[in-house]
């Protein structure tokens, strides 16, 4: 039993020991060079966590599209069709890089590189286990929440850029629905600000080691899932690359590997947004000692992917109107109410312990 | 309740998610034909007497067979065409072959790349399936 206890404690805390193994390599193991060496893993590591995510999501999405409507999904390549992916992403890089004449080159451009940096900057805060974040700042949620916004703007960018109406009105749809529902977003996060009184996610992470804030704000939980959602610009809350509708939206001038970009950042976005809710929400690595911490973890940030899976090949695509009158007229009254009753909570709470 | 329609919906596609598959893995496993598929034909030489009856019994006439006599004066099966091309499968000669020689089969990859191919020789793709088991 000691020595299970023993072992476990070190697989938790596995890289924390590795990095300060590569600390220990530098005479001074805080020097700036050390940081740097240091910074540099880490930023690698992300990039690492990103294009796997990306490169096995991709896979789950076309199964789990399958499985729903009773089909194996792809099958062919490799084990089960579990190689797919990669043959798609050769594919990609065999293609060829069209720019369309008359387009923004510029912009055109450097909209699919922007957004593929977002899910890396924005993963770079999030606590993977105990004291394992790999950038620890005090503002983490205000910082996820704005770098994640900046995609609104690749959007509009790649819109622009294509000199095409279709990515234009794309474009502009994105601009209308992720503004929209950052708002709720925002707010359905404050709750667990309130309680915790730390925007601080390794500090949120440690205020849930009793319970996981799911069960103190569901409400808030709930309000997250559907403008996270939103923010991502997936089904149902896919207007903006409606396919239907307005081709591939912003997507539809781009080819080869820019496409894959996109991609990439969509998928990354999306674990970026799984983390940042299982982090806030449900207790990210906090979990009963049977496994490390960092696996508890991914199995959350896993779970939460698979909802918004299945959410996607469950419903129908909502219409515009109804969508701003959701983020407007709904989720942002019921989350302010949230903020409300949770204001209120804490005051009792106060009261009663006498604090 | 509001919203109970959304949780339907959720719970249909789990059911789906978990429940089997309906995908049917053509090439690979090949596909339990119902019990009455006419898709071909087959011959037996041996069993032949040739007698012509189905020859006379096709509406189309797609069989053309010849025969020549032994030393025991008896007929023995020397060709056995079909013309598939017009060949309906409704199994008419089958019916009237008096000693079960000719078969409807339940093969059903006949696709072919030339139109003379359709002209199907039976004792060839008699022997040839033979060959095959």
């Amino acid at each position: 039993m000691e020595t299970l206890n023993y072992l476990l404690e070190t697989l938790n805390n596995l890289f924390l020991i590795i990095a300060d193994a590569i600390r220990g390599l530098f005479a001074d193991p805080h020097s700036v060079w050390a940081n740097l060496t240091m910074n540099v893993i880490n930023f690698i590591i992300v990039v690492i966590i990103v294009v796997l995510a990306a490169l096995i999501l991709i896979l789950l999405e076309r199964k789990v599209a399958g499985w729903t409507s009773q089909r194996p999904g792809p099958n062919r390549l490799g084990p089960r069709g579990w190689f797919q992916t990669i043959a798609d992403a050769l594919k990609l890089m065999g293609k060829e890089d069209v720019t369309p004449a008359g387009a923004d080159k510029f912009i055109f451009k450097i909209a699919p590189m922007i957004i593929f940096c977002l899910p890396m900057m924005t993963l770079a805060v999030i606590p993977y286990g105990k004291d394992m974040a790999p950038i620890n700042i005090d503002l983490g949620i205000l910082y996820f929440v704005a770098i994640s916004s900046i995609s609104t703007l690749c959007f509009l960018m790649a819109g622009w850029g294509s000199n095409n109406k279709y990515s234009l009105l794309g474009g502009m749809r994105a601009v209308a629905q992720m503004i929209s529902y950052e708002i709720p977003l925002l707010f359905s996060l404050l709750g667990v600000v309130m309680i915790t009184q730390s925007f601080n996610l390794g500090v949120i992470v440690e205020a849930q080691g009793t319970i996981p804030f799911i069960v103190l704000q569901p409400l808030a939980f709930v309000i997250f899932m559907i403008a996270g959602l939103a923010e991502l610009n997936r089904a149902p809350f896919d207007l903006v690359e409606a396919d239907q509708e307005v081709v591939a939206g912003p997507f539809t001038e781009y080819t080869g590997l820019r496409w894959g970009l996109f991609f990439l950042g969509e998928y990354g976005n999306m674990t970026a947004m799984s983390a940042l809710a299982a982090t806030v929400f449900l207790g990210g690595w906090q979990g009963p000692a049977i496994l490390p911490g960092y696996v508890w973890f991914f199995m959350k940030v896993g779970v939460m992917i698979f909802m918004m899976m299945w959410v996607r090949w469950t419903f129908p695509r909502i219409r515009i109107d109804h969508l701003m009158h959701l983020a407007w007229k709904v989720l942002l009254p019921l989350s302010i109410v949230n903020i409300l009753l949770t204001g209120l909570g804490i005051y009792i709470y106060r009261f009663v312990m006498g604090g | 309740m509001f919203g109970k329609g959304l949780l339907q919906g959720l719970g249909i596609t789990f059911k789906r998610m978990v429940g089997p598959n309906i995908t049917e893995f053509y090439p690979e496993e090949k596909p339990n034909l119902p019990t009455r598929v006419r898709s071909s034909m087959g011959l037996e030489r041996d069993k032949c007497i040739s007698c012509n009856m189905c020859a006379m019994a096709c509406p189309n006439s797609v069989i053309k067979l010849t025969s020549e006599k032994n030393e025991a004066n008896k007929k023995v099966l020397k060709t056995y065409h079909m013309d598939v091309g017009r060949c309906l499968f409704c199994g008419l000669c089958t019916e009237a072959c008096p000693t079960k020689a000719l078969k409807v089969t339940q093969d059903f990859e006949n696709a072919i790349f030339e139109a003379e191919d359709m002209h199907w020789d039976m004792i060839q793709r008699a022997e040839r399936k033979r060959k095959v088991e």
